[in-house]
């Protein structure tokens, strides 16, 4: 890595922060750089504190860093929470309001640069044109995005942001300080994506093409990007008038023959339970998001958390199979979104894909070429004309795999019924006491197809002595931790899941056989340590655990494990 | 030719004999078969209760769900395949108490689907608990100094929210009913029969006779269902003299008519197209 810069502007909501990092972030990504930009701001619309925080790099940086080269400052609390994390070269750059006599703060004038710009509005736009001129960025590359951004505000708009780009370049272009970064290679190979677009097009990817949904940070992201993409393709995102509509409505649809997906968090997940319970004795194919927030009940609605991992593979009147899978990147929440639809629909059984507020709102660099779409979807439906005598035909006869033959209703002869009772082979209610043990074992026994479906987990240096073990999100925060702590001699390796249930014991078993292991988790109790006691009998594990909202930073995660280690 | 031997099912009723959900399930079979409808193209959602057990007792599609979201499952089955004729069989605990919201929101949505709810005034499966419907005053097990509660009016609440069909029915007149199950079915949006239900096990106050004795129908008298002023006016009768009949009826866009990608196919009928989203994530990039 020949540089790793990052960039952080603070200030309250409503200022604008968030325009701005993201238009930061696309010129960065032009410039053909690495980026990755994390999204910090409280429940609330006006004031407050809230950033963003870009981590720029000539090499792949997926994870937040803990120092700041350039802090731009749209509030004092910015300066007050933030000064410390500077970088010994660091600048602050701030608006006259609160400026001050230190050697590294800068004045900016954004006020009377956006009255000359011609509107108050284009701040944000000099805001940036400061900031690109003092990472030497080229300003044409400014009016690219702009133009994207403000097209479709009309002409005089885009003049105005235009000028005030210029405005702010020129305004930096007098300082001493330029980090002087490279923009020579206009490599478009790669698009900065969030988690939720990346659901998003995991879902499309997958034939899914209906959403039902109730608003709730941070999952309300997924339905946006599907609602975005509603205007071009036949789906429909439905707001239902709670999560107990919104799952069962997907329960409708799934069961009348359209894959379909509901996203929510914790709090509304609750709701989805008595739902969930239906998917599964109805043996109807559903896909749930789950972004985790910090709770108990509201909690921190804006922040992120890992800590209902035990809820969603518990969660159930009775016990059920279902599938749980975490991803820890956009590319896996791609690949994983549409596992999930392919397993839900061969088993017949509701997948719950576990993200969080850090997934869902942060920016990532990935390659284009990994968002490749099927050519074809496998279906598992049955056909009428499939089925030797469609009036014999019993929505749960018994197999021996428990997978039934799933034919649509009124698609045909075949009568289908189905209920959330216990029933017979053809559906009907039963109390019988020999067909409830056989209708239990049946929905059982496909968890020995199901594990069989689960990915082992990703490892890197495996043959230490040490590993941390990880889930989810932390995934690239854990990896750069590991590296470090490499750089600095202590052999240590990490363990990364996303197939989470049914747990792979079998291979994870092995991977852990006398080995020093350190969970890494965000969550109070170590919810992945207590699985995989659970699954394994293994005891002894050493933990990192973090619960106060925010994502991990490799640096803290390498300061606790040294501690550990001492 | 649909005949209502069509619709036999040889599945064990488990009603007590002499119950009004007899009635609406012989009149359910008669309109189907006389409206044509054969058993494999109708699907029957129901929530729970005795009246949610309906689907079980006549050959039929059916998604007996949860107790309170028998709406909410049809919603989803019908955005999804908007050429399905979906009847909802739902309680008057199902509907209008544990499935408020659902029942509020299906109103405002305007969904085609044909709701029909057997009141009996009180919760069936559940041996006898008071319900949204019940008499003030009805006592019960539960309610042993009686029901404190006004009870709620689905069909003043069906007319509030804008419903475009709203009837009320009575097990015992299964002449009209089945009239009303057809105008219900061939109404295009959402339509509502609140069904006078006789419980003869629980209910010994709202008993078949004293339906009886207190039930008319507006047809007799004359009455147009395109007044919404007089609708509400009806809707509020109830001690003395209980109209029956269709009370309000307008017509209006229904919902799947009024999402544009389902104007040409039913969700279900387009195929998967790579191309297209292909294109789409060129455009996000
Ligand atoms: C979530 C939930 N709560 C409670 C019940 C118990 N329960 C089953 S049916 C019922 C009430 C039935 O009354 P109604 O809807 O009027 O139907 P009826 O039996 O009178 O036809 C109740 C409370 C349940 N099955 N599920
Ligand atoms: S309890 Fe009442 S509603 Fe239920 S079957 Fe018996 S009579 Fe009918
Ligand atoms: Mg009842």
């Amino acid at each position: 890595m020949t540089f790793d810069i990052s960039i952080k502007i603070g200030g309250e909501a409503g200022q604008g922060i968030q325009t701005v990092g993201n238009i930061l972030t696309s010129v960065f990504q032009s410039a053909g750089l690495y980026t990755m930009a994390i999204n910090d701001f409280e429940s609330r619309v006006r004031g407050g504190h809230s950033f963003f925080q870009i981590r720029i790099s000539d090499k792949p940086v997926n994870a937040p860093s803990h120092k700041i080269d350039i802090l731009m400052a749209l509030n004092q609390l910015t300066c007050k929470y933030h000064e410390k994390e500077l970088t010994k070269d660091g600048i602050i750059l701030s608006d006259a309001r609160f400026f001050s006599e230190k050697d590294n703060i800068h004045f900016i004038p954004l006020t009377e640069l956006s009255a000359k710009a011609g509107d108050k509005i284009t701040s944000n736009t000099i805001a940036v044109g400061i900031i690109l001129s003092l990472t030497g960025m080229p300003v044409r590359l400014l009016e690219d995005v702009l133009k994207f951004s403000f097209q479709k505000k009309g002409k005089d708009i885009l003049e105005k942001n235009f000028k005030a780009a210029e405005l702010g370049y020129d305004f930096a272009s007098k300082f001493k300080y330029n980090l002087n970064l490279p923009a020579d290679n206009f490599d478009n190979s790669r698009i900065n994506i969030n988690g939720s677009k990346a659901i998003a097009l995991g879902a499309l990817a997958s034939d899914c093409r209906f959403a039902s949904f109730y608003p709730m940070s941070p999952a309300t992201s997924v339905m946006k990007n599907l609602s975005a993409f509603s205007k071009d393709i036949p789906f429909i995102v439905e707001q239902a008038e709670d999560e107990i509509a919104a799952v069962n409505n997907i329960i409708g649809a799934s069961f009348a023959g359209v894959r379909s997906i509901t996203s929510t968090s914790g709090g509304g997940f609750c709701l989805m339970t008595e739902g969930l319970g239906l998917a599964a004795i109805t043996e109807t194919p559903v896909v749930i998001i789950n972004a985790q927030r910090p709770g108990p009940a509201t909690g921190l609605p804006t922040r992120t958390a890992q800590a209902d991992l035990q809820f969603v593979i518990k969660s159930s009147q009775d016990d059920f199979p279902r599938f749980v899978f975490a991803p820890g990147s956009p590319e896996e929440a791609f690949k994983i979104t549409q596992k999930a639809f392919y397993l839900s629909e061969k088993y017949q059984v509701p997948a719950i894909i576990l993200t969080d507020q850090y997934l869902n709102d942060s920016l990532f660099t990935i390659e284009k070429g990994v968002l490749t779409i099927p050519e074809n979807i496998k279906s598992f439906i049955i056909e009428d004309k499939e089925l030797e005598n469609p009036e014999l035909y019993k929505r749960y006869k018994l197999t021996k795999n428990g997978i039934s033959q799933r034919v649509l209703p009124c698609s045909g002869k075949a009568i289908v019924r189905v209920t959330g009772n216990e029933h017979d082979e053809s559906g009907h209610i039963s109390e019988d006491a020999e067909n409830r043990n056989k209708m239990v074992n049946k929905r059982f026994v496909k968890m020995e197809g199901m594990i069989q479906e689960m990915s082992s987990p990703e490892t890197f240096n495996k043959e230490s002595d040490i590993l941390m073990i990880g889930w989810g999100s932390s995934k690239y925060a854990i990896k750069e931790a590991s590296d470090i702590l490499i750089e600095s001699g202590i052999d240590i390796g990490y363990i990364h899941f996303t197939d989470l249930w049914p747990f792979p014991f079998d291979m994870v078993t092995d991977l852990i056989k006398n080995k020093k292991l350190i969970m890494v988790e965000g969550n109070r109790s170590s919810q992945l340590g207590l699985l995989i006691m659970e699954q394994t009998g293994e005891r002894f594990f050493e933990t990192v655990l973090k619960y106060n909202g925010r994502p991990f930073y490799p640096n803290e995660i390498c300061k606790q494990v040294k501690k550990i280690l001492e | 030719m649909v005949t209502v031997k069509d619709y036999e099912c040889s599945f064990e009723n488990k009603w007590c004999s002499g119950c009004g959900n007899f009635g609406i399930l012989s009149a359910m079979k008669e309109s189907l078969a006389e409206l044509e409808i054969s058993p494999d193209n109708i699907l029957l959602v129901s929530g729970i209760g005795q009246a949610g057990k309906t689907p079980h007792f006549m050959k039929c599609n059916m998604f007996h769900s949860l107790h309170g979201r028998a709406l909410t499952i049809a919603t989803g089955a019908k955005l999804a395949n908007h050429n399905l004729n979906i009847i909802v069989n739902s309680g008057d605990g199902d509907c209008y108490g544990e499935g408020g919201n659902h029942f509020i929101n299906a109103v405002r949505r305007n969904i085609d689907v044909t709701l029909l709810v057997h009141n009996n005034q009180i919760y069936g499966l559940t041996k006898g608990q008071a319900s949204p419907t019940s008499d003030q005053g009805m006592k019960t097990n539960l309610q042993q100094n009686g029901v404190i509660s006004e009870p709620f009016n689905p069909v003043s609440t069906a007319l509030a929210l804008g419903c475009g069909f709203v009837a009320r029915g009575f097990s015992g007149n299964t002449t009209q009913l089945k009239k009303l199950i057809k105008e219900a079915v061939n109404y295009r949006g959402f339509s509502i029969i609140d069904i006078l239900q006789p419980c003869v096990s629980f209910n010994k106050i709202n008993t078949y006779s004293w339906y009886k004795s207190k039930v008319y129908d507006l047809e007799d008298e004359n009455y147009s269902p395109d007044s919404l002023e007089n609708a509400f006016k009806i809707s509020r009768l109830w001690n003395e003299k209980i109209p029956t009949g269709i009370i309000y009826k307008e017509e209006k866009l229904s919902y799947t008519e009024k999402i544009k990608v389902l104007n040409r196919h039913a969700l279900i009928e387009n195929n998967y197209n790579p191309e297209k989203l292909k294109e789409v994530i060129l455009n996000i990039a």
